[in-house]
């Protein structure tokens, strides 16, 4: 039997990739998580490629296994996972197994990478620069991340898609080399700066202790001499003490925000912390 | 300032929008609508105060910054705290008659925003548990060969979840807002030790958001060097923010040049010892 080899459509992959940009967690629970999100996402591909209900059937339920990764980097398995679809279509030997080993292999690593670099680096460096745009009420950061996010994120998903279609299995071997380790620490690196950043313009903690002559005059002002050794050294402080509580002690951050509200009793209790309010 | 029924209904329906698992989609719904910043443009533009919206939302982004949720584990809900903590703390900054751009009043919104985070995990686990009813439902289906139903049960049905646990509960809080608020007012005065407290920890949470992002990218002691770098810039230097990430980025192409070179260095042994011995001599 003769067939002719089948060719995904742009339009297929078009619609796959936006059922994927949107409706990957959008049915979400902790026994699927983005299960449905990927068949979703698959269907336009498995209705092209395979002409009878029993066969979609069939090939749709490849993708009912779990599924979960950082879902913006993650668009590349789901292009990687079409392309592969085109080959078993074509009568290459790709069975199952093959599909979901991928799948499963890649959830992980990309998580990872989507984690720390994407939501941890990128998405808060972007969250910085529009505080610093927020002054007095500005909407200009607001606005401006609504933009920058969106259409990055579109464009790298979407270019994530179309070259996992393109690389198919290939693309496990771009995804963990020693270059993508390279761009993804300097990367880092810019971020902990930013943080350092953010540190210093965003968070605002203040003693109000100053130690008192008998005639009520000012002996020591501890915010002033705090600020001639290094200026808001105490917002430093409270961020590595709590660093060093998550990564060091390994305590969960609710209970680190529980340690806080200790903290700040203890310290308005001692005269350390003032807000100095009235209504 | 007073929330009426219709500004309750469009705050809820950002909350279905915004949240994770959201009907927004995680880019535009949870990683923009739910952001603590853009929920303060959100609920400024409902509300119709803008500046104070931003700047409140601009305080509790802070603690938020870093809000990742590996594997599906939730530590706090960006639906309660943009569109129930934000909106609750405008309501009551503007009738305690705070400056929007005090530090009490910013200290204020951190706190009630990190409360009302953290209570309304609950609404995540209840979204994410009303969905399995739906997800059964759907495996029945695609067994049966009704494929096309994938589309309702991915992106219509959770509509059902989210009423339930993201827009009845948003509403009913911001309608009955106005009325806690003067609730805790008269109560809670203050000067006294529970508010001093309360606005005190509200300048020390956003450490903790900071701090989570740190323990992300720190994976050597040097990389604390590299903190107090864009630190020192922005407290000692006065560089603003995007002045930092300039200086940031100049480095971190130096960081990848330097990696490249040493990749290179460590391919070429391998290359020179199948290559012509030559090229070595001539040096």
């Amino acid at each position: 039997m003769a067939e002719q080899t089948k060719k995904l459509s742009k339009k297929a992959l078009n619609k796959s990739f936006l059922n994927w940009f949107y409706g990957h967690l959008t049915c979400f629970s902790q026994e699927h998580m983005q299960t449905f999100g990927y068949m979703v996402s698959m269907l336009p591909i498995i209705e092209e490629l395979y002409e009878t209900n029993e066969e979609q059937t069939e090939k749709i339920q490849t993708y009912s296994t779990f599924f979960n990764t950082e879902p913006q980097v993650g668009s590349i398995v789901v292009g990687i996972t079409a392309g592969m679809e085109e080959a078993r279509a074509n009568g290459e030997e790709v069975d199952d197994e093959t599909i979901n080993g991928i799948r499963a292999g890649l959830m992980g690593p990309l998580a990872g990478i989507g984690d720390s670099l994407v939501v941890g680096t990128v998405l808060p460096i972007l969250l910085g620069v529009a505080l610093g745009l927020s002054g007095g009420g500005s909407p200009l950061g607001a606005i401006m991340y609504i933009l920058v996010w969106n259409i990055g994120m579109f464009l790298l998903m979407r270019f994530m898609y179309f070259k996992g279609y393109e690389l198919g299995g290939k693309a496990v071997e771009v995804l963990v080399g020693e270059r993508a380790n390279a761009i993804r620490d300097s990367i880092i690196m810019l971020g902990t700066m930013v943080i350092g950043g953010v540190t210093a313009k965003w968070i605002n903690i203040t003693t109000a202790f100053k130690m008192l002559n008998s005639e009520g005059g000012v002996i020591v002002d501890l915010q002033q001499t705090l600020n001639d050794v290094y200026p808001s050294i105490l917002s430093a402080a409270f961020v590595l003490l709590c660093w060093w509580l998550l990564s060091k002690k390994r305590l969960s951050p609710l209970i680190v925000m529980l340690i806080l509200v200790a903290v700040a009793f203890v310290g308005v209790l001692i005269g350390f912390f003032d807000p100095n309010l009235t209504y | 300032m007073t929330i009426s029924v219709f500004q309750a209904a469009l705050i809820g329906i950002c909350a279905c929008l915004s949240s994770m698992p959201g009907l927004g989609g995680t880019t535009f719904g949870n990683y923009t609508l739910g952001r603590p910043l853009i929920g303060g443009l959100v609920c400024g533009l409902i509300l119709g105060n803008v500046p104070m919206g931003i700047m409140l939302g601009a305080a509790v982004q802070i603690v938020y910054i870093a809000l990742v949720t590996p594997g599906g584990t939730v530590s706090a809900d960006v639906r309660a705290i943009s569109y129930i903590g934000i909106p609750l703390a405008m309501l009551y900054v503007s009738s305690a008659g705070l400056d929007p751009a005090s530090a009490e009043a910013q200290g204020f919104a951190v706190t009630m925003a990190a409360t009302v985070g953290t209570l309304g995990t609950v609404l995540f686990y209840g979204t994410a548990t009303v969905n399995l009813v739906w997800q059964h439902m759907g495996m029945r289906q695609v067994k049966q060969g009704k494929l096309k139903s994938l589309y309702i049960v991915d992106m219509v049905l959770p509509w059902i979840s989210h009423i339930l646990c993201s827009f009845i509960p948003t509403f009913i809080i911001c309608l009955m807002g106005s009325n806690m608020v003067q609730v805790i007012k008269d109560y809670l005065p203050m000067d006294g030790l529970a508010m001093k407290t309360l606005f005190t920890v509200g300048s020390l949470l956003p450490a903790v958001g900071v701090a989570i992002l740190l323990k992300q990218v720190v994976s050597k002691p040097k990389d604390i060097l590299t903190f107090f770098f864009g630190f020192t810039l922005c407290a000692c230097m006065n560089v603003n923010l995007i002045g930092c990430a300039i200086v940031g980025g100049f480095f971190a192409v130096i960081n990848y040049s330097i990696r490249c070179l040493s990749i290179k260095q460590a391919a070429a042994p391998a290359l020179a010892a199948s290559a012509d011995d030559d090229d070595e001599e001539d040096i």
